[in-house]
C-alpha cells in the first residue's frame, strides 16, 4: 500500500472551464488519480447583491433579484416579490397566484432541461446538450410572449405581475408541454438514462448518503436523490401548490444517476402541475396597487421557496425606511458547493466533472 | 414545541422568548454568548440544519447574529438570536457541530469581520484577501474608488 500523502500533485481547475458551469475554481490535490483534498474557490461573480439591496428602494431591487440565478430568474423574482408583500401585508389576487405558479413551473422545467443539457455536455454526449437547449427554447418563446424577456424576464412586480397572460398563452403552452413530454419520455430515454454509455459514467458515481446530505444542509433535488422526501411545495405550500396534485420525486441511491433521474421525473411532474393550473386559472385582476416608493415598518420577514436548485430564502430586516435595512439571501447552490469539498474526496479525478455537474450549481446565486 | 420547553428549563436564566412575525418560527434570545455551543449541541438532534445565518449590523451597540435552524421533518424554524459587542465581535464557531455552518461563518467573517473561535478554516470567501474593509458594515461607504476596484495596479 502506498502512502496517500506521497506523490501528491496539486492541480487547478477553472476559474474559466467549460464544465464548471460558470466561473468557479477548484484547487484539487490528487494522489495518482484519486482526489485527496478539494478547495473550492468562489466569489468570481460576486456583485455585492446584499449591499446593493441596502442602497436601493424596494422596487428598484427587482432587476437585481432577477439576475441572482440567471437560469431560474422567475423563481427568484417570485421569492423577492413574496417577501416584500409579506412585509407590507399585501395579499395578491387569485389570478396572480396562479400566474406565478405557472411561471415558477415553466422556469423549473427550463432549468432542469438546461441541467440535462449540461450533464450531457460534461459526459461528451453532445446530442443531449443540443436537445436540452432545443426544448428549452420552446418554453423561452412562451415566456417571451407574455413578458417580453427571455433569460431575465422582469415579469413580477410587487403586488402582482406586469402583464396579464396573452389570449393564446394557454393553448400554446399546452402544445409545447405535449412536445416536451413526448421527447423526455422517448428520445431522452434512449440517449441518456437507458443508454449504457451514460449509465456507466453516472451509476455509483459521487454517492451521497442521506446523513451526509442532511448534515451539509443540501436541499431540493440533490437531497431528494438521497431518499429524503422533502419538498417545500408540499411541506409548507405557498402560491397554488396546495390546490394542485403532484408527487414528490425521490430516489434512493444518492449517486449522480439518481440526481439525474430526479430531475427528469420532476420535469414530468411540473408538466402535470402546469396542465392543472392552466385548467383552473381564475379570471380577474392581476395587480394590487402598491405605490412605487413605500416604507415598511421595523420588522423581520422570512420567506422560503422551492427553487429548481433547492430551498432558497430571503430574510428581510426593515427599519421604517424606503430601503431594506438588511436583506440576507440563502442560496441553495452555496450549500451544494460547500458539500462538494467533502463529497469529492476519494473519487477519481475523471468523475469530478460528473459529480459537480450532477449537483447543478449556479455561480450567480452562490456568489451573490 | 417540546424542544423549546426543554431548552428553557436547561438554559433558564439566559434564554428568553421573543415574539416572531413569521409563521412557524420560534425566536429565542440568548444573552450568554458562551452558552451557544452547548445550546447548538443540545438542539442539533432535533433541528438538523443551520438554514441560514443572518447578521445585522446595529451600530454602535451590537452585531446581531440570527442562527436560523430548520429541520427536514417539517417546516418548523428555530431562530437563536445573539448580540455581539460591536468593538470586539467574537463568538464560538459551531462549524464542528453542524458542517452546514462552515461557509456561513466564513461569509460573516468576510463581509462583517466577525471572528469565530475554533473555526477550522477562517478565511475570506467571497472577496479577495486584500479587499479593503468589511462591505456589509453600515459604516462602509461605496465610493467610486470601491466601484472601480480591481485589486491590480492598473492605470487607465
Amino acid at each position: 500500500m502506498k502512502d496517500s500523502t506521497q506523490n501528491k500533485i496539486t492541480i487547478n481547475i477553472g476559474p474559466v472551464h467549460p464544465s464548471t458551469h460558470g466561473v468557479l475554481r477548484f484547487i484539487v490535490d490528487i494522489s495518482e488519480d484519486t482526489i485527496v483534498k478539494v478547495d473550492p474557490e468562489i466569489g468570481y461573480v460576486h456583485r455585492g447583491v446584499e449591499k446593493m439591496a441596502e442602497m436601493k428602494n424596494y422596487n428598484s431591487f427587482m432587476p437585481v433579484a432577477d439576475k441572482l440565478d440567471y437560469i431560474a430568474a422567475l423563481n427568484w423574482e417570485v421569492l423577492y416579490a413574496d417577501v416584500i408583500e409579506k412585509a407590507l401585508n399585501v395579499s395578491i389576487t387569485p389570478r396572480t397566484v396562479y400566474i406565478r405558479t405557472i411561471m415558477c413551473e415553466i422556469q423549473r422545467i427550463m432549468s432542469h432541461l438546461l441541467f440535462l443539457a449540461h450533464v450531457g455536455e460534461d459526459l461528451g454526449n453532445t446530442t443531449l446538450f443540443m436537445w436540452g437547449f432545443r426544448e428549452r427554447e420552446l418554453l423561452m418563446d412562451v415566456v417571451e410572449e407574455v413578458s417580453g424577456g427571455r433569460l431575465a424576464p422582469m415579469y413580477m412586480s410587487i403586488g402582482g405581475v406586469y402583464y396579464d397572460l396573452t389570449l393564446s398563452f394557454g393553448r400554446r403552452l399546452l402544445e409545447v408541454l405535449d412536445t416536451i413530454e413526448h421527447k423526455v419520455k422517448n428520445e431522452y430515454k434512449a440517449i441518456s438514462y437507458q443508454n449504457d454509455a451514460f449509465r456507466l459514467r453516472t451509476v455509483g458515481v459521487g454517492v451521497m448518503s442521506k446523513e451526509f446530505g442532511i448534515s451539509h444542509g443540501l436541499t431540493g433535488p440533490n437531497i431528494r436523490a438521497s431518499g429524503v422526501k422533502r419538498d417545500l411545495r408540499k411541506d409548507s405550500p405557498y402560491l397554488a401548490y396546495d390546490k394542485v396534485d403532484f408527487e414528490v420525486i425521490t430516489e434512493n441511491d444518492g449517486d449522480a444517476y439518481a440526481r439525474f433521474m430526479v430531475r427528469i421525473n420532476e420535469i414530468l411532474e411540473s408538466i402535470k402541475i402546469l396542465r392543472q393550473a392552466i385548467k383552473e386559472i381564475p379570471s380577474g385582476e392581476t395587480k394590487v396597487k402598491v405605490p412605487w416608493f413605500f416604507k415598511i415598518p421595523p420588522k423581520y420577514t422570512f420567506v422560503r421557496h422551492e427553487t429548481p436548485r433547492g430551498e432558497a430564502a430571503m430574510y428581510l430586516v426593515t427599519n421604517g425606511d424606503l430601503k431594506p435595512y438588511r436583506l440576507k439571501i440563502r442560496a441553495p447552490s452555496f450549500y451544494a458547493i460547500q458539500a462538494i469539498k467533502d463529497l469529492l474526496v476519494g473519487n477519481k479525478v475523471a468523475d469530478l466533472v460528473t459529480i459537480l455537474g450532477s449537483l447543478d450549481p449556479v455561480p450567480g446565486e452562490i456568489d451573490r | 414545541m417540546e424542544t423549546v420547553e426543554r431548552l428553557k428549563s436547561e438554559f433558564s436564566s439566559s434564554l428568553t422568548s421573543l415574539p416572531s412575525t413569521n409563521a412557524n418560527e420560534t425566536l429565542l434570545l440568548l444573552s450568554e454568548n458562551e452558552a451557544l455551543k452547548k445550546l447548538v449541541k443540545s438542539i442539533s438532534t432535533e433541528f438538523d440544519i443551520l438554514f441560514t445565518l443572518l447578521v445585522v449590523d446595529r451600530p454602535p451597540e451590537a452585531f446581531e447574529l440570527n442562527y436560523v435552524f430548520s429541520r427536514y421533518r417539517d417546516s418548523a424554524l428555530l431562530t437563536i438570536r445573539v448580540n455581539l459587542n460591536h468593538d470586539k465581535p467574537v463568538i464560538d464557531s459551531i462549524a464542528k457541530i453542524l458542517p452546514s455552518a462552515e461557509w456561513e461563518e466564513r461569509e460573516a467573517y468576510d463581509l462583517f469581520g466577525i471572528k469565530f473561535r475554533g473555526h477550522p478554516d477562517l478565511r475570506r470567501i467571497l472577496l479577495q484577501d486584500d479587499w479593503p474593509g468589511r462591505p456589509l458594515r453600515k459604516d462602509f461607504v461605496v465610493t467610486d474608488e470601491i466601484r472601480n476596484w480591481t485589486g491590480l495596479d492598473l492605470k487607465f
